[in-house]
């Protein structure tokens, strides 16, 4: 009974034929109908870009008569493996060079990967700061309730050559990575939620990006040394699966240009090191 | 096995057209095939990736599933007695008792199931969380709830609940009151008549709301996420693996967490079905 059944709805679904099968059928179908296809570009960002990139695509679209820019954003672990599972991106931005790194070795980008932004972390806390914490040091203090990051997470990879880097520093006990990691109450998938749970006071700290710490008022930041500071480099990767090679690789060009290079810097983003 | 469940208890409806009734032409049995194949093929593929690439194997010797399906079962453990204590009490009084505002109580204590999870997790940070309405109290006596097990537990029994409660209300308002005079004639006191009488006649639909509820808390994610975070051992439970493995890339471990979650849905579903526990289970409508 359930085998023909099976054979009849798997031979309707063939016969639709013209529209592209799967769940994001409909959406892409939608989003690239003949003719308006070279306008639309879909960006899979990290989500340390997310507030930047609001102002990226009205300055890109304004630039760009005719094109729309569309940016989803999460960890660019997640994002990675999206790409891979065949999400309809056309432009991935990661915030480190690993995560594009990986879709240029699989064949999955088209071209090298392109340096388009540097950054660097800090230490944040809620405005009404409850564990007193004043430097990087006190993230080791018995009690103090950490947001981090899962493994995979560019955010995660920087934290670890940070606390690595602070162990080597005066002051900071051998065993502080490790007094770290026993603080850390939870992991979370991206960096935005680290800033939203220690924002709502529900966390006592989490290491971020220096640009997260700037887009909401909700946290205040404790500075790390410069010598232990780990520069993170943002790179990008122009989809090989995408219908638009031509307008995404254009658009990350004018990313990593004069143009976007402006508004990342005003934002607090350093150019690629 | 799925022929089973789709179609109900065997023997009881004759297969083929039901004669006398309009029967269902092509068109429309196309479309059930269609459905039928969308609703039951992802979870299908699931499993069958899962059992064939050996990852579902290798899964339950992997320290992260693990920990996660040993969590998960104690954090469930404690959400079904939390249900069962103060559950039960207020699925009796909604079954016997007739009150004013009664209907807008039993839609409060419905809107878990129709509420996003993510809505839940919310809501239980503005209470519990330690800004929340109960959050400095708690504080004053060195209780924080954020990110402990303890939370998991409360997420859990805050979504799934509301199965229990409308099974056991159900349960305890069929119980036929002619046996409870019975014994009160025979002199039972109110307290044994409730160990001894109700409780058992009302226990198939007791335990099937507490199977479904089982079920729902192993499920649930959005309000653990939310409200408990996510730390191996901790606060991690299987489907929070699911996501993380997944957005970290690992999908094999992923898969293999997500397919025994749905192993104990489906099993769950089968005990239903096979218990014919469903005329006992209060799935009404929210509102009914």
């Amino acid at each position: 009974m359930v085998v023909p059944l099976l054979a009849i709805a798997l031979a309707a679904c063939a016969s639709n034929g013209g529209a592209s099968p799967g769940a994001t059928g409909a959406a892409a179908s939608a989003t690239t109908a003949p003719g308006a296809a070279a306008g639309e570009l879909q960006v899979y960002a990290a989500a340390s870009l997310k507030a930047v990139l609001a102002k990226v695509t009205d300055a890109y679209e304004t630039a760009n008569p005719g094109t729309r820019v569309t940016v989803s954003t999460d960890s660019s672990a997640a994002l990675e493996t999206k790409i891979e599972q065949g999400a309809p991106a056309d432009v991935f931005l990661s915030a480190d060079t690993k995560n594009p790194q990986a879709l240029v070795d699989m064949g999955l980008a088209s071209g090298t990967v392109t340096t388009y932004a540097g950054n660097l972390l800090t230490v944040i806390v809620p405005t009404s700061n409850p564990a007193r914490i004043t430097t990087p040091g006190d993230l080791a203090k018995p009690g103090v309730k950490i947001i981090a990051c899962v493994d995979g997470v560019p955010i995660q990879g920087y934290t670890v050559t940070l606390l690595e880097n602070l162990v080597k520093t005066a002051g900071y006990p051998t065993d502080f990575a490790a007094r770290y990691a026993a603080n850390v109450v939870s992991r979370e998938d991206n960096v935005s939620a680290i800033v939203a749970k220690v924002g709502l006071g529900e966390g006592d700290a989490g290491i971020v990006y220096v640009t997260d710490a700037r887009t909401t008022a909700t946290v205040d930041t404790v500075a790390i040394p410069p010598s232990a500071n780990v520069p993170a480099t943002y790179g990008g990767v122009v989809v090989r699966a995408s219908t638009s090679r031509d307008a995404a690789g254009a658009f990350l060009a004018w990313l990593a240009g004069t143009d976007g290079q402006a508004i990342l810097a005003s934002f607090g983003f350093l150019p690629p090191s | 096995m799925a022929a089973t469940a789709v179609t109900g208890p065997r023997g009881g409806v004759p297969r083929g057209r039901d004669p006398g009734r309009p029967a269902p032409g092509r068109p429309v049995q196309a479309l059930a095939a269609v459905a039928g194949v969308l609703l039951g093929l992802p979870v299908l593929v699931l499993i069958v990736r899962a059992v064939s690439d050996g990852s579902l194997v290798t899964a339950l010797g992997m320290g992260v599933v693990v920990d996660a399906l040993s969590l998960s079962l104690i954090t469930t453990s404690a959400s079904l007695v939390l249900m069962i204590v103060l559950g039960t009490p207020l699925a009796f009084v909604l079954a016997r008792r007739r009150f004013r505002g009664q209907w807008l109580l039993e839609a409060v204590i419905d809107l878990p199931i129709v509420l996003p999870p993510s809505v839940a997790g919310l809501a239980l940070l503005l209470v519990f969380g330690r800004r929340g309405l109960l959050g400095p109290t708690l504080e004053v006596f060195g209780i924080t709830l954020p990110f402990t097990t303890v939370a998991v537990v409360i997420a859990q029994t805050f979504v799934a609940a509301p199965f229990f409660i409308r099974s056991a209300r159900t349960g305890f308002a069929m119980v036929d009151h002619d046996l409870e005079d019975a014994a009160r004639v025979d002199g039972a006191s109110e307290r044994q008549l409730f160990a001894w009488i109700t409780i058992p006649l009302a226990s198939t639909a007791v335990t099937a709301g507490l199977v479904m509820s089982w079920a729902r808390a192993l499920g649930e994610f959005g309000a653990t996420i939310m409200f408990a975070g996510n730390l191996e051992r901790r606060t991690q439970t299987l489907p929070l693996v699911v996501y993380s493995e997944f957005q970290t890339g690992n999908l094999d471990t992923s898969v293999a967490a997500a397919s025994i979650l749905v192993l104990a849905a489906f099993g769950v579903l089968i005990a239903v079905r096979l218990m014919h526990w469903g005329r006992v289970l209060d799935v009404r409508g929210v509102g009914g």
